[in-house]
């Protein structure tokens, strides 16, 4: 009966417990992370594999290079993506529609780029405007490169379709899973920046997808085709959606 | 127990075993050899699984399925490469872009086994199966139990590949929930670009109605997302 007697025996071990989770690893402290990057072709291996080498090469001098060679490799991404886009209208539109993808996310993150430094700085993060912009040119990058990855997809599609209602959903549906990483990738870079708080973030990541969506409205047509380059009448987005979904179907280029 | 030293292309019964230890070696040390032999499995096992299929129609018919139905499998698995070497690494399993291109192509393989070891019965049903007349006439109950013949077997063969992916994603990444979500978005991205390609590859079993052929007459127009997009929207009031 020793073995019911609860005075006896020894005192059992503790468990450790895992430390807590909520404070991300310093940037630097891992080796991996100070690895150099030192071209376009290892950024994109970068921002897949080791974001995290990005955002510690963004806090080092001499970072422009870096930010450089991300909006380079967003900018040929965004043009092949928008290529493919234009392979639907085919005629003009292969020429209109890289323009205006490129173009519209490039501009549609300039917009947003002040937005982000004030809700950054109100959120108290110690951050740099260049490091934001770099956080920023990394985001756009990832979203590209996704969208590459999603363009034999598209491609496919594009070519057994003639609605371009179908095409514009899909190429929306893409756009939003490909901003949803880059999104990822932005918070990460955030969370090391000494913030209080999230919300300054989460309330520019509605203004970003707002004003990216108005920009697929104000440089319309994309998918489709028109005799301007530009359209001649002003709308908001949801108001062309309505209209494009209510218009009747008619084939690509019209 | 018996140590694995060379675990070479010699038994499709490796793969179907799904040791993570031999799938992982696979992966990790990949030679010209290995991708031949998961490409001829691919080509004899899903070949053959397609000939059966088709056969119920024409023979003819089961001869462009032999060569359709592979073509498919190894269409989705190059059409989706890139964009699975770059989901897997964003959700958490840090592979390139050769060993997830591989993992799945190994997924396809362990399917395409499993279809080619069902493509005899699958053939004895079609043969016992009230076959169309030569006026065209064709019982609409041996078509229907015809297509979900083959909606079990190509389920179960789908399934238990996956479940011999998500083991071998399991020992690469080490967390369950990493390869469970790179499961889910290879799965995602895999079905969407596979029934397209089926869509524009069509007919497989063969419409009793229309003659046989490699392609429908419009192979392009359309698609099922589209019909199913058009029929929503005719259901919520919108066309």
């Amino acid at each position: 009966m020793n073995e019911l007697n609860p005075t006896a025996g020894p005192i059992p071990p503790t468990i450790a417990t895992p430390p807590r989770l909520s404070k991300p690893v310093p940037l630097g402290e891992d080796p991996a992370d100070r690895e150099p990057i030192t071209g376009p072709l290892t950024a994109v291996e970068a921002v897949l594999r080791a974001p995290r080498r990005i955002m510690y090469q963004l806090r080092q001098p001499g970072s422009g290079q870096l930010i450089l060679e991300m909006l380079l490799v967003s900018l040929v991404c965004s043009l092949i993506y928008g290529l493919v886009v234009g392979t639907f209208s085919m005629g003009p539109q292969l020429l209109a529609a890289p323009v205006k993808i490129a173009g519209g996310l490039l501009v549609s993150a300039l917009i947003c780029l002040p937005s982000l430094y004030i809700f950054t700085c109100l959120s108290g993060s110690e951050a740099r405007l260049s490091e934001i912009f770099g956080l920023v040119a990394g985001l756009l990058m990832l979203m590209t490169i996704l969208l590459i990855g999603f363009a034999p997809v598209a491609w496919l599609f594009s070519q057994s379709t003639e609605s371009v209602v179908w095409m514009g959903v899909l190429h929306l549906v893409f756009w939003f899973i490909a901003t949803m990483f880059g999104l990822k990738f932005l918070d990460a870079g955030f969370s090391h920046s000494k913030a209080r708080s999230s919300a300054g973030l989460y309330t520019w990541v509605i203004i970003f997808i707002l004003v990216a969506v108005q920009m697929t409205t104000a440089l319309r047509p994309i998918v489709g085709k028109s005799d301007t380059f530009f359209p001649t009448q002003k709308k908001f987005f949801l108001s062309h959606w309505g209209d494009s979904l209510n218009a009747p179907a008619r084939p690509a280029g019209q | 127990m018996t140590a694995i030293t060379n675990p070479e292309p010699r038994s499709v019964g490796m793969l179907l075993r799904g040791q993570p230890e031999v799938l992982g070696e696979w992966i990790e040390h990949w030679t010209a050899k290995r991708l031949l032999f998961c490409v001829a499995v691919i080509f004899a096992g899903a070949g053959l699984y397609g000939a059966a299929m088709g056969w119920w129609r024409a023979p003819q018919q089961g001869l462009i399925v032999a060569i359709k139905f592979p073509l498919i499998i190894l269409l989705t698995t190059l059409g989706n490469a890139l964009l699975n070497g770059m989901l897997a690494p964003l959700l958490g399993l840090n592979i390139g872009l050769r060993q997830s291109l591989l993992a799945i192509l190994m997924s396809f393989t362990i399917a395409s086994a499993i279809l080619g070891s069902f493509s005899p019965l699958t053939a004895f049903v079609v043969w016992n199966a009230p076959p169309i007349s030569d006026n065209g006439q064709f019982s609409a109950r041996t078509y229907s139990f015809i297509q979900v013949m083959h909606v079990c077997i190509i389920a179960f063969a789908g399934t238990t590949a996956n479940v011999r992916l998500v083991q071998l994603l399991k020992q690469l990444s080490g967390k369950a929930g990493v390869a469970r979500r790179v499961l889910f978005a290879w799965l995602a991205g895999n079905l969407f670009l596979g029934s397209q390609l089926c869509w524009i590859l069509r007919p497989f079993i063969g419409n009793p109605n229309l003659k046989v052929a490699f392609f429908r007459p419009d192979p392009l127009q359309g698609n099922f997302y589209e019909t199913l997009f058009n029929a929503i929207r005719r259901v919520v009031g919108v066309d």
